[in-house]
């Protein structure tokens, strides 16, 4: 009992003087007695501290390096993991690098034809190692049609040959289908370009007596239809004119695209020119037969009824020529399988035209 | 008896610098052990609740002068509140158990350190958080529960070689 007093006694004791301290402490501030006193013990107690510390130091540093190599263990693999992370990112970063530049050449190349594109993403290449295709993933829906061109940074790419609502196939400017109007872009000498199956592609040049060098850009060109815009880049001649036969200059052509790496193209909105319907089917014409001496009257000229009569039957004839030209056009697939009424068909229209445009 | 008191006062003092030199490059979360705290703690589980009382005024004024820059004197109140509870609920744990001295460790540990760092955070620090309190809490009991073994060892040897006499035991 006495002893529980004793302690409740200190322990008052202790509380008593342990409040006096703090309020003691907090009224004299940085300068007061048990501010220096603690400064005193700290100086006392630093010799020491620093003494046991040499002591203890490699113990600790010991110590430290144990529990630091478990730290080091777990930072390395953390290190490792976070390196390949970016290792990771880098790579994304380099694609999406090479895909930016792709992306931005497509917008100068659109921007140059001024005509309204769509671009798309390849998606998938030719099933058929005879068939230099490849689908992108815009169709339809997003405006595209069967014969628009399609080019890239680089230069041309093909044309449109299938269109679905979501996709559509480009032919390649390689496939040997494959067919534009080209011209040189320093000396406008024009041609057809046709594709091989891979590098070179080939120019037939019209011009038979037409010097092209080693070098010389190749564009297309508007004419012969006018399917591709003119002045897309299509390569440059790899094989000049006078290493080939000047009876039909052809020269090679290394295209600017690379036809194995296609990841972005722009589909140009753009289709051929359409033909033009004879003169004879336009709706208001007025068709006036040139004047012709009279079989009767080999010294006069028709301008009576009977050479109305005549005009009508002549018509009529010429008529009979252009149909059977045209249905021999639209059978044939290529030059030289036209009959003879084909050839005196497509020789017709200038002769009406000279006809026509007469007085 | 005054032999003991300055054997006493050695192992706190030792235990001082071993807290200040050695434990900061030990630490477990972060945080030190409280070695007066685990001295007391363990000087009044054998000693009871007087030599609790002693012992923890004169650590928490050690704790004061040389470890907290906390206001001087809250240390003497905690640790010395801390010794007289840890003495007066000694008897009602078996003498020769072996979990007891565990569990004493542990829970005057959290609390006192716990009662520490709201006091200290109410008087002067207002940077610490009751988040970092309870962190620290935590951690400094499981690292003197850790310890207790040890300085319960300690202890013994010299409460055998300088035994209290007289008014001082309980």
């Amino acid at each position: 009992m006495f002893q529980r007093r004793r302690v409740r006694l200190l322990l008052a004791l202790v509380v008593a003087v342990a409040i006096a301290l703090v309020t003691v402490d907090f009224r004299s501030g940085d300068d007061g007695g048990l501010h220096r006193l603690r400064g005193v013990a700290t100086s006392v107690l630093r010799p020491i501290q620093d003494g046991v510390g040499v002591i203890v130091r490699p113990f600790s540093d010991g110590a430290g390096a144990v529990g630091d190599l478990f730290a080091v263990r777990s930072e390395n693999r953390e290190l490792r993991a976070r390196v390949e992370a970016l290792e990771e990112r880098r790579r994304v970063l380099d694609d999406l690098e090479r895909e930016n530049a792709e992306l931005r050449d497509l917008l100068a190349i659109a921007d140059r034809t001024e005509l309204p594109t769509v671009t798309a993403r390849v998606v998938a290449l030719a099933p058929s190692n005879f068939e230099w295709t490849v689908t992108i993933d815009v169709g339809a829906l997003d405006g595209v049609e069967r014969g628009m061109p399609v080019v890239d940074g680089d230069g041309l790419v093909g044309r449109i040959i299938q269109v679905t609502p979501n996709a559509s196939r480009v032919l390649l400017a390689i496939d040997p289908s494959f067919s534009a109007a080209a011209r040189t872009a320093q000396t406008g000498e024009v041609g057809v370009l046709d594709g091989r199956g891979g590098d070179p592609m080939v120019l037939r040049l019209l011009d038979p007596a037409a010097v092209v060098d080693v070098g010389d850009p190749i564009v297309t060109s508007s004419y012969q239809g006018g399917v591709f815009p003119a002045g897309i880049p299509i390569g440059t001649v790899a094989q000049g004119t006078e290493e080939t036969s000047p009876l039909a200059p052809e020269v090679q052509v290394n295209p600017y695209v690379d036809f194995t790496r296609l990841h972005h193209v722009v589909v140009v909105f753009t289709t051929g020119v359409e033909d033009i319907p004879p003169f004879e089917g336009t709706d208001g014409f007025d068709f006036r037969r040139p004047p012709v001496p009279s079989l009767r009257d080999p010294g006069a000229t028709d301008g009576g009824e009977d050479g109305e009569d005549e005009d009508g039957e002549g018509q009529g004839d010429e008529d009979d020529g252009a149909e059977d030209g045209e249905d021999q056009g639209a059978e044939d697939d290529g030059p030289g399988t036209g009959t003879d009424e084909a050839d005196d068909a497509q020789a017709s229209p200038p002769l009406r035209g000279a006809a026509v445009t007469g007085p | 008896m005054i032999a003991r008191a300055v054997v006493v006062g050695l192992l706190l003092l030792a235990a001082v610098v071993l807290q200040t030199a050695l434990f900061p490059a030990l630490t477990l979360f972060g945080f030190r052990p409280d070695l007066l705290l685990l001295l007391t703690v363990v000087l009044a589980t054998r000693d009871g609740a007087l030599a609790g009382v002693r012992v923890g005024a004169v650590a928490g004024l050690m704790a004061d002068l040389l470890v907290s820059s906390s206001p001087v004197g809250l240390g003497v109140f905690v640790y010395g509140i801390a010794g007289a509870l840890v003495g007066w609920s000694r008897p009602y744990f078996a003498p020769t158990s072996l979990t007891a001295p565990l569990l004493l460790a542990a829970a005057a540990s959290v609390l006192g350190t716990a009662a520490y760092g709201v006091l200290a955070s109410l008087l002067a620090d207002e940077r610490v958080g009751a988040s970092l309190v309870l962190q620290g809490a935590i951690a400094v009991g499981l690292y003197n529960t850790l310890l207790a073994p040890v300085a319960g060892a300690l202890v013994r040897r010299i409460s055998e070689a300088f035994p209290l006499r007289g008014a001082g035991t309980e």
